[in-house]
């Protein structure tokens, strides 16, 4: 481990904060991506069984 | 298929951000702001092999009309925008301790910059025709046409000398120390599965969306 202590590793020597902004929002962007996808294919299956099912 | 490889991508990219980002030494000229190098240097790979991806799908869908190569498009653009967008993000943040400055209209910066309004262009096009066919033939042509863009932010670098440093891998060798060139390696592994399983997602979506009246989509779901 490059770090010794829980404050080095937030602190980086002063560039923590670029660091774990970087990963964390990159991490929530992709995590969204594969949200919203998933949710929209259960979307649109839901959509097509209900017209199956009406026609 | 969808779940091995999201389930391999997500723990080699863990295994390679946690390596590099808590085990990997210290930079000795940027010191601990050099770790976003594993995000950075990975999604702006992928950045560009969506796009040569888009484009052999772009020549398919042109040359012999191959209806499921513009749907890959369509399917891979977003997510081409979304990495380019974390690529573009992660070196602004980056150049704010290292180069003083989160932004500079530098030769590489400039043309990533273009790759993603390219994207975005694909998308408003594709998005703007009523007729879906004509959509994907000019959606397929305004592709071929950005793949001039490519060899500019490749060569970027070595042309014009600007802000941003020359490659640090490349096929004759590697100006990277191996403690901190391995885990950088595993995380390039780990996003392109975690990449490929949402293009498998964004592309099922997608279909399902274009061929919803079909016989076998009824069959499908």
């Amino acid at each position: 481990m490059a770090f010794n202590t829980f404050d080095e590793i937030i602190n980086m020597k002063g560039h923590g904060i670029y660091v774990w902004l970087v990963y964390s929002i990159s991490i929530l962007i992709i995590v969204v991506s594969f949200t919203i996808t998933r949710m929209r294919i259960k979307n649109i299956c839901k959509r097509i069984n209900i017209n199956n099912a009406s026609g | 298929m969808y779940p091995y490889l999201l389930f391999i991508g997500i723990t080699t990219l863990m295994i390679g951000w946690i390596w590099g980002v808590l085990y990997a030494p210290e930079d000795s000229q940027q010191g601990n702001s050099y770790r976003i190098i594993f995000l950075h240097v990975p999604a702006s790979i992928f950045a560009q092999t969506i796009y040569y991806f888009m484009s052999i799908c772009a020549l398919m869908h042109i040359v012999w009309r191959v209806k499921l190569a513009a749907y890959l498009i369509k399917s891979a653009a977003p997510i081409g925008a979304m990495i380019t967008f974390i690529a573009l993000f992660s070196g602004s943040i980056w150049g704010i301790p290292t180069w003083g400055t989160w932004w500079q209209w530098d030769a590489r910066i400039t043309s990533t910059l273009i790759l993603f309004i390219m994207y975005l262009g694909i998308l408003t096009l594709h998005g703007s025709f009523s007729n879906l066919e004509k959509a994907d033939r000019l959606m397929s042509i305004l592709v071929i046409v950005g793949v001039v863009n490519l060899p500019i932010i490749k060569k970027s670098v070595d042309w014009w000398s600007t802000l941003h440093q020359p490659a640090s891998i490349s096929t004759s060798g590697s100006s990277i120390d191996p403690s901190m060139l391995i885990p950088l390696l595993i995380s390039i592994i780990g996003l392109g599965f975690t990449l490929i399983s949402l293009g498998i997602l964004s592309s099922r979506l997608y279909i399902l969306k274009r061929e919803k009246n079909k016989k076998w989509v009824l069959e499908h779901v």
